[in-house]
Parts: structure tokens; sequence; C-alpha cells
């Protein structure tokens, strides 16, 4: 009794975890060992998100009472990113706190072979959860490599006793006590679990804005088990994190054959082989994408990604390739659906690649919004104002 | 005190175990939850079995025919077994079926409920089983070739271009499937000769770890596929399937070469390992036999007895016990019915 081709392609429309299968959850061992008085588990307060994530069970997402962990690259290259994370979360009514007492989290030295040890990243590590934990709010991580590396750390540290020894040495030091939190969350998790409370608030129509998405590596290819993936968003089979965002704004995701690769960026290429870096961006993504996609813009969730797709193009374009699309994350994409102003909170003049067609095509009159912020500018020169406030941005 | 032995499953093993507890004068309800005999390669169209390219239906014919052609044999097919009550030798198995519920009284329990195949969603590498219509499972391709219609899915057109990426749910830990599921290999190189005389224009490739080719596999399929039937093997893992146009781009390392590397082709084959089956996983819960870490049932006293279980009078066969080929399946059916006999048959030991 031979099956037709078409009864094959229907049992492969769907995939379904068996609840029998589920793999091992880390976090009966992090709860363990709280019971064995290894360390605080910080619990996520509520009110909080389930999210279906890769290895089939639910993560919790808090939707307040967050401790930003802010991103070293975005501050300092792309600040309008974490303002726009900022600014979402105040439209949307929930509190946060934005320390002053974070360090980075050196992570990005030491996926370029270039510094540190394991007992200083784990300490590292755990110094701002245990921050977080003091002032009693949940860890937010902005940076998607902080994000990878402490879920690496984590498991570091789960499954070696004497580095947690080595870490409780150094605590200790720093009178500071062990925590780990619960779940480690991603800001842009946070986006994926606010998307239908995002897209309620959305001023802009996104209908006719086509995007392509580049999820980042460190988001999903380091300890990728509770990585968000959804039934619903590539049958569960790609990360569904951004993807579900754009689509939740209503714009239409595009896919090209070099979604899986990284960036460019690359750590070590982007330290000390820059040009590699600025050739893959452009011609393994970035030319990829417009050949076979055309998006009005790129959308990603970790600073490297937004900085090297974005600001490779440049070089390309000087040797007359097929690339000039705009770059953000989707936090500034989700906040300029929201109203957010271009300049004064999303900051896309901070971005390289030509980003004013996409505004028009958003419907966002972005010569106006300009001589706005010029203004801004003008008054903070003559001292008129002496910074801009969340009151100032609208 | 029942002179019945139960055997679950009426797949290659269980049918073998019937079929050896029937001839050796014993009596045995065979219950198979399907409306069918033969097991996995009938309900997932095997074209052919490995090593020796019977068509499986005749091959499974004529195990099915040596069962119901024995007077001492009950079959019950659409039966499930649901419960399990007593002590060897008086167990009472209640099964249910389209008639309702009934209780076996059997004095030994034979377990052939199976594997399934590993479910291509749950890899980690990045296959895209269900993302692109052109990537299939072994047993996907074993339809195909049985109905003599190996086509891209996609398009209805037979595929210049094929390969097999092996180990997929095999021998990865991230997964938790560290072991290697023995057949793949050979079955991958059985297909990829088929598609070959299928499809004579058609290249075949498989990528591979190491292929294991157990026994005389080597001289029967490994050899014949290169130098008679010119199938390409490249040592490397794929990590990644992904659409480029309407070919799809399959990327991993040839090791051998030791760079990285890109190739096109029109299907991808996963050569999917084998799991427990979900009727073994509730035959270890309802009959208290102790399953391993993966699920199959724990051999008592291996190696050299390899279908004793944990619990007195039940004993299990074929890869019920973990991957198998079919050769293991009949061989471990036979001794299972064997020692079930056994036993039953044994004198108590009298002391003067």
């Amino acid at each position: 009794m031979p099956i037709p081709v078409q009864e094959l392609l229907k049992k492969k429309e769907h995939f379904e975890r068996d609840p029998d299968r589920l793999p091992h959850d880390f976090r009966d061992e992090v709860f363990a060992l709280e019971e064995q008085g290894e360390w605080i588990v910080q619990r996520a307060p509520d009110p909080i998100v389930e999210v279906p994530t890769k290895y089939g069970y639910l993560k919790k997402v808090p939707k307040q009472h967050l401790w930003h962990h802010k991103s070293c690259g975005q501050c300092g290259h792309i600040p309008g990113y974490s303002t726009s994370i900022f600014w979402v979360m105040r439209k949307l009514g929930y509190e946060y706190n934005d320390p002053r007492d974070q360090t980075s989290c050196t992570a990005w030295n030491y996926y370029a072979s270039a510094t540190s040890n394991a007992a200083a990243q784990a300490a590292v590590a755990l110094r701002n959860f245990a921050a977080a934990y003091e002032v009693g709010y949940f860890p937010l991580i902005h940076c998607g490599t902080s994000y990878g590396h402490y879920k690496e750390v984590r498991e570091e540290l789960l499954h070696h006793p004497e580095l947690r020894a080595q870490v409780r040495e150094i605590m200790n030091k720093l009178g500071k006590p062990m925590v780990m939190p619960e779940e480690i969350v991603h800001y842009s998790e946070w986006f994926y679990a606010m998307r239908h409370e995002i897209a309620a608030l959305q001023v802009c129509d996104f209908t006719g804005i086509a995007a392509t998405v580049h999820p980042a590596c460190h988001y999903y290819k380091l300890v990728e088990g509770d990585a968000i993936y959804d039934p619903d968003v590539y049958g569960g089979q790609r990360t569904a994190i951004v993807t579900g965002v754009a689509e939740a704004l209503g714009a239409e995701v595009r896919t090209y054959s070099t979604w899986f690769d990284c960036c460019g960026f690359g750590f070590r290429h982007i330290l000390v082989q820059r040009d590699f870096t600025r050739s893959f961006a452009t011609l393994r993504k970035i030319q990829v994408m417009k050949e076979e996609a055309d998006p009005d813009v790129v959308l990603t969730h970790d600073t490297g990604c937004v900085t090297t797709l974005d600001k490779s193009q440049f070089a390309a374009m000087a040797h007359g390739k097929n690339v000039g699309v705009p770059v953000m994350s989707e936090a500034q994409f989700a906040a300029l659906a929201m109203g957010a102003h271009p300049y004064r909170v999303c900051q896309l003049h901070w971005h390289s690649a030509d980003y004013r067609p996409l505004l028009e095509k958003m419907g966002i009159d972005w010569q106006a919004a300009w001589a706005e912020f010029q203004e801004d500018l003008k008054k903070l020169e003559s001292g008129e104002r002496k910074f801009s406030t969340w009151d100032d941005v609208g | 005190m029942s002179q019945t032995i139960a055997v679950i499953g009426g797949g290659p093993a269980g049918l073998e175990a019937a079929r050896g507890v029937a001839e050796l004068g014993g009596n045995v309800v065979l219950v198979e939850k399907e409306a069918f005999l033969g097991g996995t390669p009938i309900r997932e169209h095997y074209a052919t079995l490995t090593p020796h390219f019977q068509p499986a239906e005749e091959a499974m014919g004529v195990l099915i025919e040596g069962v119901t052609s024995q007077p001492s044999a009950e079959v019950l097919l659409e039966h499930e077994v649901t419960a399990c009550e007593g002590e060897a030798p008086d167990f009472r198995l209640t099964v249910s079926g389209p008639g309702g519920e009934r209780v076996i009284e059997c004095g030994g329990i034979i377990v052939a409920t199976g594997f399934e195949h590993f479910d291509p969603g749950r890899e980690t590498q990045l296959y895209g089983y269900y993302e692109h219509p052109d990537v299939l499972a072994l047993q996907d391709l074993e339809a195909m070739l049985k109905d003599h219609n190996v086509v891209r899915p996609s398009n209805g057109l037979p595929p210049e271009r094929i390969c097999f990426v092996q180990c997929v749910g095999s021998r990865d830990r991230h997964i938790g499937n560290e072991y290697c599921s023995k057949v793949c290999c050979g079955v991958a190189s059985k297909e990829a000769i088929e598609v070959r005389q299928q499809l004579p224009d058609c290249k075949v490739f498989i990528f591979y770890i190491d292929m294991r080719m157990y026994g005389y596999w080597e001289n029967q399929i490994y050899w014949p596929a290169q130098e008679d039937y010119h199938v390409q093997y490249i040592k490397g893992i794929i990590t990644e399937v992904l659409k480029k146009g309407d070919k799809l781009l399959v990327r991993g390392e040839d090791t051998t070469m030791g760079r990285p590397m890109e190739v096109a082709m029109d299907m991808v084959v996963l050569s999917v390992g084998m799991e427990p089956s979900k009727g073994t996983r509730a035959m270890a819960r309802i009959l208290g036999i102790e399953p391993n870490k993966y699920g199959f049932i724990e051999a008592a006293n291996p190696p050299l007895d390899t279908v004793t279980t944990s619990r007195r009078g039940i004993f299990a066969c074929g890869a019920a016990l973990g991957p198998a080929d079919l050769e293991d399946c009949a061989s471990s059916g036979g001794a299972a019915a064997m020692k079930a006999l056994a036993f039953l048959r044994r004198k108590p030991v009298t002391v003067a």
C-alpha cells in the first residue's frame, strides 16, 4: 500500500513536540542548587507572560519590574536602540529600573579569545545578577552576546561545583549574594511576549512594509533550549524572535537563503579581520536579502548585528554592490509603529544606510521630525536645555 | 497457572516470537494495536529490507503466515494492553479493542513493541524537515521507492541530485541520544543503490560522520553502492539545509578536506535514528519493567541473556530493547520465545 507524495507532504505540515520527549529542564538543577543552599534563585515577578521555547517548555517573561542590563555597543554606537526599549516600556505603562552600577559582561573579548577565565566570567555575571536582586528588580538583558554568554555561564555553574566555589569566594569579597535568576531573559523576548500589547497601541500602518529578519547567533545558537520557538511562526522550526513582532505589527516578513548565517560581526573578525566582516555582512547577507527578498528594512535584535549589517554597507556601496537597506532593531521598529519620534527616540541619525525612504513608506514625515530635532539641538547648544528628558521626546 | 504466552507487538520480532512459541507447541496470543501485522516495515511502507533487498511486504508476509497458520496462535488486531495484574506465571493482561476489554490469562509475556523513527523536528541541527517539502526522512524515501515514484515533492519532478545526511537523532548528546542507531548507514546505502537503479541519471551523495557497516553489510551494500552504483560518500557533518531558489543548499564541513562546504541538492534525505516507540514506553510503565535512560527496555542480564527483563516472566525482543536491525529482531524474537516457554515449562526443583 504505497502512499502518494501528497500524504508525505501532509505528514510534514506541522511539527508537534511529543510531551514525553522534552529534554531535561535546566531549571530543575537551578532550583536544586537553591535547596542545597548554593545560591538564591530570583523568581520572575508577576505579572508574567509564558512564551514557548525550542525544547518545549514555557519560559516566564516578566512584564515589568525589570532591571535593564544595557549593552555596551548599543549605548556607544546606536543609542536609539536602548532608548526605544525604554520608550516602549514606558508607553505600555510598565515600570523598570535603569541601573547605573551595571558592569560590562566582558563577553565580547571572551568570544574574541582575548580575555579572562571561567571564574572571572561567571563572577561578572553573578555580580550583575546580585546587583539586580539587591534592588529587587529582575534582570532584562539588552545585548544578545551578554544573554548568550550568561546562559553559557549558567551551564558552567550548574555543572561545575569547583567553579561555584571560586565564584562564591569572589562574591564574598564583594559582599554580594550568589543569585541566579529563574530565567535569563533577553529584551527581544520581552518584545515578543508583549507584541500584541504593542500592536494594540500602533499608530503607523506597516502592512506595506517588507522586512527581512536576521536572528542573532548568540540569541539562539548558544544554549539554544530556552530560546523562543513558536509553533505558529515558521512551524516552530526557526526562532520566532523578531519575526513574531514584525508580523504582529502587520509587516510582511520575507525569507532569504542566508538567514542562518552570522551577520559578519564574528567577534574576532570585527576586531582583527574587519575586511572579512564588511564583505560577509554585505555580500553574504545584505546583497542576498536584496536579490532574494528585496526588503524595505532589515530587522534584528542584537547590538553587533545592527551595527555590522548597517555600517558595513558603505564599503560595498563604494564598489557598486547591490546594497542599501536600512537596518534597525525590532525595538526601534516597534517604537516607530507606536509613534515614537524617529530622531528623539529612535535616533536613526546614528544609522548609516538610508532610512528615509522607509520612513516615508511608513507614513512618517522625517523632514518635520528632523526640523524638530534640530530645534532640540539649538536649545542644547544655547544652554536653554541641559539635556533632553522623557518629557521632551513625547 | 496459564500455559499461554502473550506477545505484545506484531512487527518482525513479535511475529518471530509468536511463531517460535507456537512451533514449540505453546499457546500464544499476539496483541497488535494496528489493524494489520508486520510492524514498522508495513506501516511505513518500506520498499525492501536491508541488506538483501527482498520486497518488504513479501518478506513480512512469510513471517505473518508463519503465525496466522498456527492453530495455537490467536491474533488480536487493533488491541492495546492497558493493564497487567498478577505475577508470573499467573499474569492477567487487560487488552482493549474494538469489541471492548478482555483479560488474557498468561504465564509469560514477551514485549515486542519496537521503535519509532526519530522525529527530525526535534533535531538541533537546522535540517528543515518541516520547512522544506524536499527534505525527507529515510522512511519517506522508502515509500517513494516502493511506489517507483521518486520525485521532488515540491514539483513532482525526478531529482537530479540527492544527498543523505547520516546520524540525524543518533550519536547526538544535545538531543540525549548518544547511541548509534545501527541500521541507518546500511539503510541509507541500500536506498542510495535503489535510487540509482530507479533514476540512473540522479547523482547520490551520503554525508556521514563515519559509516558503520556491521558484519557482511560492508560487502553487501557499502562497496556495491560505491563501485557498482557510484554513490559518493563524503565525510563530514551537515549543519544546515536552507532553501536557495528551487534548490536546497546543504552546508556543513568536509572533514577530509578540512574546510566548509556548500552544495546544492534537489532532495535531502535525513537518516533518522531509532527511538523507543510509544508502545515500548507504555509497556515499561504498565508492565513494571525497567527501561534504560533512553526509554528502551533494559535487558537484565547482558550480554549473554539479551531478552530477560527486570520482571520475572516478562521478556523483550527486537527494537524494544534498543536499536536493532532485522536480523537482530528475528533472532531476539526467537530467543524470547525459547526463554518464555522454558520459563513456563521449567520443572520446580524438589528437595528430597
